[in-house]
């Protein structure tokens, strides 16, 4: 809420400087975002006395006029109004000055005549709503004297929390300025000279849903005459954010500023039969608002009508056909209070939030429906004259009293880890104006309202009774007086020190594999990435990622996309299930900043939705793109394949202390190379790691528009991304026997895959044979056109001997011959 | 032969031996020298062949002779041979000369990502006061999300969060962390000391200082008679260990599901307190909301708050790093330029 400083000071005195009272307001709760200077960019604007006001001899709308600014030559302006005359004072825009919105006037020539400047208009200067004529000042107003030294203000930006709907209004803050300063708060003093006849012969209301709408308060005033605010009105509205409008609206938004009570200004020629209604809408309804637009009003909104029809959605806007007019005489003035949720709904149905009804929303003052009445038939009948109508109708005239609420001093203490006297409580809550009276025996303890009432005994405890101030809604439990007390006392007084009591059991950190695999993956020249989990349904789509990885212990199935009924953008509407399309577009990112080596990571959420119940899994992805080894002056450029990522991935197992992953071929093509895409497994069938790691498609990388011809990508699902400690490693007993090596070159026809041969190995190796590794591929003479040469080096040996050359030469010619029969390769040794 | 010309041989080819290796200027040229003076078929050898014509008397005093010989020669080998590897050696490594300030053989590092390494460096604080670290799902449903903490349904409040709703009744993407409170609270009992980090959501139009997501690390602890002042301790040491010593302090807040609500700033990180633009000339920075959880929470938590009561906090993990790292920009986080992530390395 933008607060005028000037207009502040009508209801309560401020010692400090603009800094002092916003630190004291901000530390009170009341925090003060922002200190504008209003009129500070009135720049060069000075106040001058018109002497001469003759036609423009070439343009009719133009005028000539001399303008004494109280020094120098008087200066030749020329000006398009037609309200000025010799002798008013008025704002000159000197040359060089600079007007809102960064408006910059220079010496100009106008229809061949120079103009050494402009004379302003108050909506030129934003400090009016009238672009029409210039700004005529008071006749003593002070000539050459800089503008913004007479006009200009302070203006604070408060930003008043959601439950302090009290003080959304000057009254309110001046409330909470006087519990900072110990200052006195002044009300305005409303009262209404009522000259017309009783209220009754002209208005009569009828609340048809009493839940909606608890009270409505209704006046009359005749005769008024419909115009401007005066200036200081319209400047205060201003300066406030509020566009003044006409005398009897601006009285209406004047006292919701005022008092924070939005009243409504009905046309009282447009309500038929002086009779209005507050109903729930009947089924079909329409209303043209204020603001031109037909409405269709549903059944549950709230709203005013005559016996005709609507005329106002209630607490939102109003119609236009009651809106008031030049032509107005009779004035309907509508003081309501209307249920929050009802109208919290109902800005919300038609898009409407007005600074009314941001105010209903936070539920209103009770007895504000009559003050808010005669103030703003007071201010219409100063500001537009006519005659009140005697007396108010009024649904609801009795006002409720100050609510109790019994609080324990020694818990508020204890809430603040602080102790503070009784003494001290009660004198701290009656600088807000909550005074404190003994509690009598039997009272009981609020300590929560929902889920369920929570009354306590207090025992032998002492109790107080809060009287809570009817403008304090808030105040509904004990810990709300905690709140009270710490706030006034100040919170920079809380004490500070480190608990000291009992510590939770130990829990490991879900994020334990996570960081091992990140730090591994840092350690192999991955960068990570973090991209959003929101993206385009078309990414997703069109990538066709295989989505059969799911990992069979404790990974969710990902089931259908979960989707955002009210995205920001299509480019962020649903949720994803796959990481490595996100991956892809950071990759198109970087190429376009002209890098061109790129591998990145991301451990990242999928998400999707079985039936109503949502999934989230984790998932490790990665790409990799352009060089492994960058060229440097010591070494050849080496670029990404696919080994570095099944390398990355063996690393991983290693690190995790799983065992090594199996591959299988993905030969499906799309989105993958159809020879270069594999399945990885670890563990007994996947229950370690499982996913897919491929060189993508040319045709992946034409869609995402990127200029790498290789881009080699992974996911895979980990157990323990989402929450689990590292398996433990269990130490071998170092061998005491010596171990023997034995190499074999298996040449087998190409259909024939590394994992077979090794597999073979495995199984036919025996008891004996402790590992098995590729150590070179050959293919080429004198091996002929279908044929490889995968040579290994096999090592054999025993916990409790040493192997004589009989068991290893049986052991290796188990191994050849399986080789050959199974697979029907021949060995060179 | 006498006893006179075979000690005159002797001495001459010791004389001829001490010469050829003080010129030799080859190790293998020395093992031929070797061969050729002491091998079994070598010079020393033949001229001790005449040993057999001397009288008796005499053979003694030629062998002393002959061994004098062979070591003065020996001895001359083996210092050659010393001197010669020497100068082999000095030569291989004079030529071996590099120039050491070339730059070295690149080895590849990545970075990691600020968010989840502030996180970790928040859990890492939090971690030694006893805090363990819990994650709650990010598609929440309404009531964990709101309800059950305090903000009902049309409540003002929830203009606080402009929320993103999802095609599964009931849920949306959670506006903060505050809902695993709930998770946690319903799970465990006190006493509870937690975190809660992860990603958040918001309708929220992206500019240098708004996200539609990002992350944010939740705290929560609960006990007997946990107050504002343990809450003020723990937050002082957290302040301490991102930012370094700086005066801190409270000021009320809002948050409905806390009461009282505050939030914590620190010494403007860029002024030290003085006033600049970047903490709106106040001196202060905010970097969190926390509170006295509320007593309506604690009862969906299934919590007895006239027995427990405790605080909560949250705070924006983007914050954290734009003020620890001078991030200008929040967009830079999701974004994932290399130009930004590798000054992380």
């Amino acid at each position: 809420m933008r607060v005028p400083l000037s207009w502040l000071r009508e209801y309560v005195d401020v010692q400090q400087t603009p800094e002092q009272l916003a630190e004291r307001l901000t530390l009170l709760g009341m925090e003060v975002k922002g200190i504008e200077t209003w009129g500070a960019d009135w720049r060069s604007v000075v106040v001058g006395e018109l002497l001469t006001v003759e036609k423009h001899p070439y343009a009719d709308r133009l005028h000539l006029t001399t303008v004494n600014i109280g020094s120098g030559e008087p200066l030749h302006i020329v000006c398009g109004a037609h309200n000025i005359a010799p002798g008013q004072r008025v704002p000159v825009a000197l040359p060089g000055a600079v007007l809102p919105g960064e408006r910059r006037i220079e010496r100009t020539e106008k229809m061949g005549i120079a103009s050494e400047g402009m004379l302003c208009s108050g909506d030129e200067l934003h400090i009016t709503a009238d672009a029409e004529g210039i700004l005529i000042l008071p006749p003593g107003t002070p000539l050459g004297r800089q503008l913004s030294d007479l006009y200009g203000d302070i203006v604070l930006d408060v930003d008043v929390k959601p439950n302090r709907g009290d003080a959304l209004c000057l009254i309110g803050l001046a409330r909470e300025v006087a519990a900072a300063t110990g200052a006195a708060v002044r009300w305005p003093e409303i009262s209404v000279s009522e000259a017309g006849g009783p209220v009754g012969d002209r208005l009569k209301v009828e609340v048809r849903d009493s839940e909606l709408c608890t009270r409505f308060v209704g006046r009359w005033i005749s005769d008024a005459k419909i115009g401007p605010s005066p200036d200081t009105i319209q400047m205060r509205l201003q300066a406030a954010g509020m566009r003044p409008v006409s005398n009897v609206v601006d009285a209406s938004n004047y006292v919701m500023l005022e008092l924070g009570k939005p009243t409504h200004t009905f046309d009282g020629s447009a309500v038929r039969d002086g009779t209005i209604i507050v109903r729930l809408a009947a089924a079909g309804e329409k209303l043209e608002t204020l603001d031109h637009v037909w409405r269709e009003l549903t059944p549950d909104t709230l709203i005013i009508a005559d016996p005709r029809g609507p005329i106002g959605i209630a607490g939102v806007m109003g119609g236009a056909d009651s809106e008031i007019t030049a032509a107005t005489t009779e004035i309907a003035i509508e003081s309501a209070i209307f249920d929050p949720v009802s109208i919290r709904r109902t800005g919300h149905r038609f898009a409407l939030r007005s600074e009314a009804s941001l105010r209903f929303e936070k539920g209103q003052e009770f007895r504000l429906a009559r003050i808010g009445a005669d103030r703003v038939a007071q201010l219409t009948l100063a500001w537009a004259g006519g005659s009140c109508a005697r007396g108010r109708v009024d649904t609801a005239p009795t006002e409720p009293g100050s609510p109790r609420l019994a609080f324990r001093p020694a818990r508020v203490g204890k809430l603040l880890g602080a102790e503070i006297q009784t003494a001290e409580q009660r004198d701290l809550l009656s600088r807000v104006g909550i005074a404190t009276e003994p509690a009598p025996a039997g009272s009981r303890i609020q300590v929560a309202v929902e889920p369920k009432p929570l009354e306590i005994d207090p025992g032998a405890e002492e109790v107080l009774l809060a009287v809570v101030p009817t403008w304090r809604r808030d105040l509904e439990i004990e810990a709300d007086v905690a709140e009270e007390v710490a706030r006034v006392r100040g919170y920079e007084t809380t004490p500070s020190h480190l608990p000291d009591t009992l510590m939770p059991a130990y829990r490991p950190s879900p994020a334990i594999v996570r960081d091992a695999v990140r730090q591994t993956l840092a350690g192999a020249g991955l960068t990570e990435a973090v991209t959003h989990a929101l993206v385009a349904p078309a990414d997703e789509a069109r990538l066709q990622w295989p989505d059969d990885q799911g990992l069979s212990i404790a990974q969710p199935a990902a089931g259908a996309v979960i989707a955002v009924t009210n995205p920001l953008s299509s480019q962020h509407s649903v949720l994803r299930q796959h990481i490595v399309a996100s991956l892809l577009a950071v990759l198109a990112l970087n190429e376009r900043q002209g890098r061109e080596d790129v591998a990145i990571f991301e451990i990242g959420k999928g998400y999707g939705r079985v039936g109503d119940a949502p999934r989230e899994w984790t998932r490790l992805a990665l790409l990799l793109s352009g060089n492994a080894e960058p060229a440097a002056w010591n070494r050849p450029a080496r670029p990404y394949d696919l080994d570095d990522a099944k390398g990355i991935l063996e690393m991983i197992c290693r690190r995790l202390h799983l065992p090594a992953p199996s591959y299988v071929p993905d030969n499906r093509g799309f989105p993958f190379h159809p020879g270069r895409a594999l399945a990885a497994e670890a563990g007994s069938d996947g229950e370690s790691i499982t996913g897919r790691v491929a060189e993508l498609h040319p045709d992946a990388l034409e869609m995402w528009e990127l200029r790498a011809q290789r881009v080699i990508v992974a996911e895979l699902a980990i157990r323990g991304l989402d929450g689990a400690t590292v398996r433990r490693i269990r130490v071998e007993p170092i061998a005491r026997f010596p171990v023997v090596e034995r190499d074999l070159a298996v040449i087998v026809n190409e259909g024939r895959t590394a994992a077979e041969v090794e597999a073979t190995i495995v199984r036919h190796g025996g008891g004996l044979l402790r590992g098995q590794r590729l150590f070179d591929l050959y293919r080429g003479l004198p091996l002929v056109a279908e044929e490889k040469s995968l040579a290994y080096r096999l090592v054999f040996g025993a916990d409790d001997r040493t192997l004589t050359e009989a068991e290893i030469d049986a052991a290796v010619a188990a191994v050849r011959s399986g080789l050959e029969i199974d697979l029907g390769a021949h060995i060179r040794s | 032969m006498d006893f006179e010309s075979l000690s005159t041989d002797l001495r001459s080819l010791q004389a001829r031996a001490l010469e050829e290796i003080a010129a030799t200027a080859d190790p293998a040229a020395l093992d031929a020298l070797q061969i050729q003076y002491l091998g079994k078929k070598g010079d020393l050898t033949a001229v001790l062949r005449g040993i057999g014509a001397l009288p008796a008397d005499d053979r003694p005093r030629v062998g002393a002779i002959a061994n004098e010989v062979g070591e003065a020669v020996r001895g001359a080998l083996a210092t050659r041979g010393t001197e010669l590897r020497a100068q082999v050696q000095t030569l291989r490594l004079a030529a071996e000369k590099v120039d050491v300030t070339l730059p070295g053989r690149p080895v590849a590092r990545g970075a990691l990502h600020p968010i989840p390494e502030t996180i970790a460096a928040i859990a890492e604080v939090f971690g030694q006061f006893g805090f363990v670290t819990y994650e709650g799902p990010e598609v929440e449903d309404d009531l964990t999300n709101f309800q059950m903490l305090n903000i009902a349904p049309d409540h003002p409040a929830r203009d606080l969060w402009d929320t993103l709703y999802v095609d599964i009744p009931g849920h949306l993407l959670r506006t903060h962390t505050s809902p695993g409170q709930i998770r946690v609270m319903q799970s465990t009992k006190p006493p509870i000391r937690v975190l809660l980090p992860g990603r958040c959501f918001r309708y929220e139009a992206v500019d240098a200082s708004h996200a539609f997501e990002f992350f944010q690390v939740e705290g929560l602890m609960v006990d007997e008679g946990t107050s504002m002042a343990d809450l003020k301790g723990l937050l002082d040491e957290c302040a301490h260990a991102l930012f370094g010593p700086r005066k801190t302090r409270f000021r009320p807040g809002y948050y409905p599901f806390t009461e009282p609500s505050v939030a914590f700033d620190v010494e403007c990180v860029v002024c030290g307190g003085v006033g600049c633009p970047a903490c709106s000339k106040s001196g202060w920075m905010t970097i969190l909301g926390a509170g006295m959880v509320h007593p309506v929470v604690l009862q969906y938590g299934g919590i007895d708050p006239e027995r427990y009561q405790g605080f909560a906090f949250g705070m924006g993990v983007e914050r954290i790093s734009n003020l620890r790292h001078a991030v200008p920009d929040l967009r830079y986080y999701l974004e994932n330029d290399l130009r930004f992530l590798e000054q992380f390395r």
